[in-house]
């Protein structure tokens, strides 16, 4: 049974397709994107639309490089980086403790839910200015934004995972002898993973719209301020670059989070 | 020794939101070491709750709950429980998840492993130590579920209808299965069942429980002099009067506990 | 789950708890600002805020900004509404739309939509047009997603019968595959709004244009920290009223499904 299963699964993957069939249905497949790409370097070069309001591809490709080059794009996206890691990573930690330990003990829950449910709408992005206000024009400010709104998504996704968990696996568990907070460990926590992980992954979205926009306003470092400032300046070709290097970002972060997220959940199949 | 006794049970059960309602009303039930009883009633007649309060999962509230004499407090490693929906850990696998237990009792590394291997033996999953649950069948889980429990070595066993998510050529063999593990090491066994047939094949004794508030109806002994095994036994007039028998029992039952409802 | 206390007594209890918690919230702030640890420019306390809520809410500033916050939002998030939902049938219906949208879909999902926010400025200038074609760039995906992936799997039983009932090409678009999407298609319009609120805000204190994201900024640059709570505040509300509102909107529409009854 488990041999047929792994049959299936190659073959959806496509290992057992020839490579030239692979690579010939990964070229339609990206055929589109590359549609956009040449109308993008096509229309403004023939006149078709301003190259002021859309620099052709390859002007956007050589200002790219050029801002490689002078390490603006490595200082900026280093800065970036780490406010996306320091907020969100600590969002994570606090965000599963407090989660979990809300669905465990009725009245941590029966105090922080409703406060929780109510503050969950709020939308985040107006938090920065207050944490302007408290922490300055600094890194701090950035990672509190980015902390503060990616909590709840964090502590509610594990409240709901943890309350989800079946059951029958907790008194499994606790019939075969483990004690309460073993069981917390054992079978609560990796009950809740998936749901979890799928709200680390909404959390990775909101941090980067955070990341963003504190940037644009918090002007000193940072993809965001690099973007601005460039477009502030009238500098477009690197405007649309910086742009183009923050939506890759963005998709890659997710991208390496959902490989990440697969493995981490093989067992579900 | 492991006897049970339940003695004037009470249980109201209180949803989050609504009225509380009176699931168990004055259960009393003896049950014999090494005995093999089934608690049979329509659905919501609170069968599985007198299971879960036996097993320590929710606490006794009014009566008492012994077993070997010891009234009931929370969960215990001498009580294993095993449940229709195979409560499975999705996230270890066949191996991991019969070893769950064995860890938990400190038992040394050698030992378990091997413990561990003789129990996928016994169940017939040899060859599947290293899947993940979503990768078996119905009749698989419930064959690894049950691995898992006897690997603790509980003197009682609780089955809250082990079978009734299985298909019935399945639910056949399965009970083939465990009338041959019990027979190699007899326990004590509540065996909670919709099913009548179910319970006159496999217990000693059916305990019939009426619709809620659930009592014991009436005790009917299933302990058949025939020999007959499997389909032979299915087929003596023995085994279908106590069927026709316990039928008419609990189709009543049903019949109020749908007049209750509507 | 935790102690043995008497079941009803502890349900009381807890009801009392989740009842006082907002009561703790609002008294925890206070407390902590009586305290005088932070300053009282970090942290107003709540009748200074509360007093400044309320001479907002007479001046009409409050009132005004929330207006013009809600009207950028809702048209933004009417436009990617129906764009979406569009989009995201013809994908799941027609071939040649899914081989284009299917990879720019997939690029354009998980990507930062703020970052293209200069780009919008360039184009569209700082006023109304610009912010409002952001809001709808931004929350259309999910809402395409969600419409491409509820009309893609719809129950197959259904539509054989369906068939066999008769329904013809045109009309099982109607009268089947777009109510059977419609939880689905609802989900994405849920998570899509605050999306178009938080992104609506962004732009607000990026570009100006009063609204509630321009006068917070506005505030904050005066160091005008008691406006910042209010803001914050009356933010917080129209969040929570945008959400439940939908919500409800959800159960109404979708008396029949199953999600309404188990309720």
């Amino acid at each position: 049974m488990s041999r047929t299963l792994t049959l299936e699964t190659a073959a959806r993957r496509g290992s057992l397709i020839p490579l030239s069939t692979r690579l010939a249905r990964a070229l339609i497949r990206g055929l589109p994107l590359i549609l956009v790409a040449a109308g993008w370097q096509i229309a403004p070069s023939v006149g078709l639309i301003s190259p002021e309001a859309l620099p052709p591809l390859s002007a956007v490709a050589t200002a790219w490089w050029g801002l490689l080059m002078d390490g603006s794009l490595a200082s900026n996206g280093v800065s970036s980086l780490w406010e996306v890691t320091a907020g969100l990573g600590l969002s994570i930690v606090v965000g599963i403790g407090a989660g979990v330990l809300m669905a465990w003990y009725a009245p941590v829950d029966a105090i922080v839910s409703p406060l929780m449910k109510s503050l969950y709408p709020m939308p985040k992005s107006a938090l920065i200015p207050v944490m302007i206000l408290w922490f300055g024009l600094g890194a701090g400010s950035k990672i509190a934004s980015i902390f503060a709104g990616c909590l709840l998504p964090v502590v509610l996704s594990s409240y709901n995972g943890a309350r989800g968990v079946d059951q029958s696996l907790v008194w499994s568990a606790m019939g075969l002898g483990a004690s309460r907070r073993r069981v917390l460990w054992e079978v609560v926590i990796p009950g809740a993973l998936p749901e979890i992980m799928a709200g680390i992954r909404n959390a990775l979205a909101i941090s980067f719209i955070l990341m963003v926009a504190a940037e644009f306003l918090v002007g000193q470092n940072g993809l965001g301020y690099l973007i601005s400032f460039l477009g502030d300046g009238g500098v477009y070709d690197a405007m649309f670059a910086g742009v183009l290097t923050v939506a890759a970002f963005g998709f890659f972060a997710d991208r390496v989070y959902l490989l990440l997220m697969q493995r981490m959940l093989r067992w579900r199949e | 020794m492991a006897g049970i006794s339940f003695s004037e049970v009470r249980h109201t059960y209180r949803p989050p939101r609504g009225k509380p309602v009176l699931a168990l009303e004055s259960v009393s039930l003896d049950v014999q070491d090494r005995e093999f009883v089934a608690l049979l009633g329509p659905s919501g007649c609170g069968k599985s709750t007198l299971l879960y309060l036996l097993g320590g999962f929710i606490p006794v509230e009014s009566g008492a709950i012994t077993v070997g004499g010891k009234p009931v407090n929370g969960p215990g490693r001498e009580r294993g429980i095993v449940f229709q929906n195979f409560a499975l850990f999705p996230w270890k696998t066949v191996r991991q998840n019969i070893l769950y237990g064995l860890e938990k009792q400190g038992m040394a590394k050698v030992e378990r492993e091997k413990r561990t291997q003789d129990l996928v033996e016994l169940v017939h999953l040899k060859g599947f130590e290293d899947s993940y649950p979503s990768q078996l069948s119905g009749g698989m889980k419930q064959r690894v579920a049950i691995a898992r429990t006897l690997a603790v070595e509980p003197e009682i066993l609780l089955m809250d209808e082990p079978f009734g998510a299985l298909d019935a050529q399945t639910r056949a063999l399965m009970h083939e299965e465990l009338l041959a593990i019990m027979r190699r090491a007899p326990k004590t066994v509540v065996f909670v069942t919709h099913d009548v047939r179910e319970a006159v094949y496999l217990a000693d004794r059916v305990a019939v429980m009426s619709a809620r508030p659930g009592r014991i109806k009436e005790i009917v002994d299933t302990k058949l002099k025939s020999n007959a095994r499997g389909e032979e036994l299915l087929q003596t007039r023995e085994f279908n009067d106590r069927v026709d028998h316990l039928w008419k029992l609990v189709r009543d039952e049903a019949i109020r506990a749908q007049g209750a409802h509507e | 789950m935790a102690g043995m206390m008497e079941p009803a007594r502890r349900e009381s209890l807890l009801t009392a708890l989740r009842v006082g918690s907002g009561i703790l919230f609002f008294g925890a702030w206070q407390l902590t600002a009586m305290s005088h640890v932070f300053s009282e420019f970090l942290l107003p306390s709540v009748p200074v805020v509360a007093e400044r809520l309320w001479h907002d809410l007479v001046s009409g500033d409050l009132v005004s900004g929330i207006v013009l916050t809600l009207i950028r939002t809702f048209i933004g998030f009417a436009l990617a509404a129906v764009g979406g939902i569009i989009l995201g049938v013809s994908i799941a219906r027609v071939p040649l739309v899914r081989w284009f949208f299917d990879p720019l879909v997939s690029a354009g999902l998980p990507m930062p939509k703020v970052a293209f926010l200069p780009i919008f400025m360039l184009w569209f200038g700082v006023f109304d047009t610009s912010k409002i074609l952001m809001v709808a760039f931004s929350s259309i995906f999910p809402v395409i997603v969600e419409a491409w992936a509820g009309t893609q799997n719809i129950d197959k039983y259904m539509t054989w019968s369906a068939m066999s009932l008769g329904v013809n090409r045109h009309r099982f678009l109607w009268e089947i595959a777009l109510p059977a999407a419609l939880p689905q298609v609802f989900t994405g319009l849920q998570v899509a709004l605050p999306i178009a609120l938080i992104v609506d805000i962004v732009c607000e204190m990026q570009m100006g244009g009063e609204g509630m994201g321009g006068s917070i900024m506005t505030d904050m640059r005066f160091a005008d920290s008691p406006g910042v709570f209010a803001y914050i505040v009356a933010i917080a509300i129209v969040g929570m009223v945008l959400v439940k509102a939908m919500e409800i909107t959800r159960r109404r529409l979708l008396l029949w499904h199953q999600e309404t009854q188990t309720a």
